[in-house]
């Protein structure tokens, strides 16, 4: 059977201008052997989530280090696109986190990077699939910056210091932020851990962030007698269930 | 590597301490006051007593010990020059002969008037000041002995830290990444890189003059911002400061290195470092302010490492003379340096 080999679509992620030169100068030598097409670039990845929104990519070269957004944030945004690309991390040093995983689940590539080893890395990424959500979690233990959601075929960030509650939903979790409401499918109880320092739980189904506590009031019109907590720029009043009215005390102090 | 000439284990060799530091001075006085005060205690019966004889020591005591130390300052820079047994010798002798002369012409004050042996007392009293004395030089060599050996050690931190592989791996990277389309301005950073190799494996000493310092750290800066681009700008103000004072090397260097990689680098904008070097009498002042992500939590720990060497080696340099000071706002992080204005090659900067 002979199938007309399509080019691979890559795409580059790094803050650095001259690492990004290099990876099309060894892409560009790449090519006359394998078929490829470098699709675009981008220094942040806010960029990237922008702009692959708009190409489809089959790989992504991602940087680990980078301002605000580290590539192993991005890589789990990049996880919500309706076809996610295979990731394949460049790094000059943190290697370590990285090689306690198998290869063929993450792909890494160490800084100055060299010619053989991206084509092998390519070539393996004909074959691999998206690195799994959960696996990227494991190797960054600190909390994302922001949630992810996929609308309209965009990904939309939430940066985490807005998030003014989640509420569990049947299936969703209802994300507040001062303007509106989006719907996640992440688990709460996950949530929670993630974001032990900024979020608590007042309620079975409800975390709020500790920063946007406006102030308590006792009521409630669900007979449950108990206290609603108030949160800065909502109208709305979040209950506290009876077995978390403790931080009623904790927080009303300061 | 461990026999490259550089990284000498004994890089010092033994010195007399440098009278005209503050830090020696002070050492000196409290010392000498010290062992006085043991004496006292030896030898009263009482409290009261302690502090009469404490008096009656001191009536000697206090003027041998300005006029030597007043007599070594105007003496420093002759006694630079000396090979160090004859500078103990010489100091020794000078002492005693101050501590002599004296009780000589102290007259009255000095000798009690039961004291039948006047000849015992006088000697007495020579011996004593040449023990001081020699208590004192000792314990000046030991603690050089000790700080060489931190020295050595600090230059060797200094280098890990140059090969930190972040900068080394990224830089080498960076290089790669422009020398097909821009071959001059790869050269130019592969020397620069070479150069601040150099340097921190260099057999440099004490202290370097600041123009080369400032080339250093210009020339590491230059690295970082072919790696950044236009996200990291410098702004230098040097004020009333000459190219050739005398700074210990590496000091501008690291803490430049620590604002790009805790503050400018994880900005996505990227930020402005402030470098402020002025002269005040005869100190001088040396400023590092940069930008830094807004943090909460505690203050990042690695900026502490590279921060406590340079601290280090201030104490080790300067003693108490120099001052050293850390601002860790929320949005920003500022060192300020504080130390003798050295202009002169020839003075030995070791306490």
């Amino acid at each position: 059977m002979i199938d007309i080999e399509l080019a691979l679509r890559v795409f580059i992620v790094d803050d650095e201008p001259p690492a990004r030169n290099r990876l099309r100068d060894l892409l560009n030598d790449c090519s006359e052997q394998l078929a490829l097409e470098v699709v675009g670039e981008a220094g942040n990845g806010r960029e990237a989530l922008d702009k692959l929104a708009e190409i489809i990519a089959d790989v992504v070269l991602l940087d680990i280090r980078m301002p605000q957004m580290d590539g192993i944030e991005l890589a789990q945004h990049l996880n919500k696109l309706p076809k996610p690309p295979v990731v394949i991390f460049t790094t000059a040093y943190d290697a370590y986190a990285i090689k306690a995983f198998d290869l063929r689940v993450i792909d890494y590539l160490l800084k100055p990077i060299r010619l053989g080893r991206l084509f092998e890395a390519l070539n393996r990424a004909r074959l691999a699939v998206p690195v799994q959500t959960e696996t990227l979690r494991e190797l960054l233990p600190e909390p994302r910056k922001n949630l992810s959601i996929h609308e309209r075929g965009k990904i939309h960030l939430i940066p985490i210091e807005q998030v003014l509650y989640l509420r569990a939903e049947l299936k969703y979790i209802t994300v507040r932020t001062a303007e509106r409401e989006y719907l996640i499918e992440e688990s709460l109880n996950a949530l929670e851990k993630e974001f032990a320092t900024r979020l608590v739980r007042i309620h079975r189904n409800s975390l709020i962030a500790k920063d946007a506590i406006a102030g308590f009031e006792k009521g409630g019109d669900e007979g449950e007698s108990g206290w609603m907590v108030k949160l800065k720029g909502l109208d709305e009043l979040l209950a506290i269930s009876r077995r978390q009215q403790h931080i009623v005390r904790e927080f009303s102090r300061s | 590597m461990n026999k490259a000439p550089s990284i000498r284990q004994n890089a010092r060799q033994d010195g007399l301490p440098n009278f005209r530091n503050l830090g020696t001075l002070l050492r000196i006085l409290i010392i000498s006051n010290g062992l006085a005060l043991m004496q006292a205690i030896l030898l009263a019966n009482s409290w009261t007593g302690v502090a009469q004889h404490m008096m009656q020591i001191n009536t000697l005591l206090t003027p041998v010990l300005f006029s030597s130390l007043l007599l070594l300052w105007v003496a420093q820079p002759w006694l630079n020059r000396i090979a160090y047994r004859r500078g103990m010798v010489a100091v020794t002798g000078l002492v005693v002969a101050l501590t002599l002369s004296i009780y000589y012409f102290g007259g009255e004050l000095y000798r009690p008037p039961d004291s039948a042996d006047g000849y015992f007392d006088l000697m007495r009293c020579g011996l004593l000041s040449a023990v001081v004395c020699g208590i004192l030089l000792l314990y000046f060599r030991l603690r050089s002995r000790v700080l060489s050996r931190a020295l050595s050690d600090a230059r060797l931190q200094v280098l890990r830290a140059r090969i930190r592989p972040h900068f080394l791996f990224n830089t080498i990277n960076a290089v790669l990444g422009i020398v097909r389309a821009q071959p001059k301005q790869a050269e130019t950073a592969l020397e620069d890189m070479a150069d601040l190799f150099r340097m921190a494996m260099s057999d440099a000493d004490d202290l370097v003059p600041l123009g080369r310092e400032i080339q250093l750290s210009k020339q590491y800066l230059a690295l970082e911002q072919m790696r950044m681009g236009d996200r990291l700008r410098v702004d230098w103000q040097i004020r009333d400061v000459s190219d050739d004072v005398l700074i210990p090397p590496l000091l501008l260097q690291p803490l430049l290195e620590n604002a790009v990689y805790h503050g400018i680098e994880p900005l996505s904008q990227g930020g402005s470092i402030n470098v402020a070097l002025r002269r005040n009498g005869d100190q001088l002042h040396l400023v590092v302010e940069n930008p830094c992500p807004v943090r909460a939590d505690v203050p990042h720990q690695g900026n502490l490492v590279a921060l406590r060497n340079i601290r280090e080696r201030l104490d080790l340099l300067f003693d108490v003379e120099a001052s050293y000071h850390v601002e860790s706002g929320k949005d920003f992080y500022r060192v300020e340096i504080i130390f003798p204005y050295v202009s002169r090659v020839k003075e030995r900067p070791l306490p």
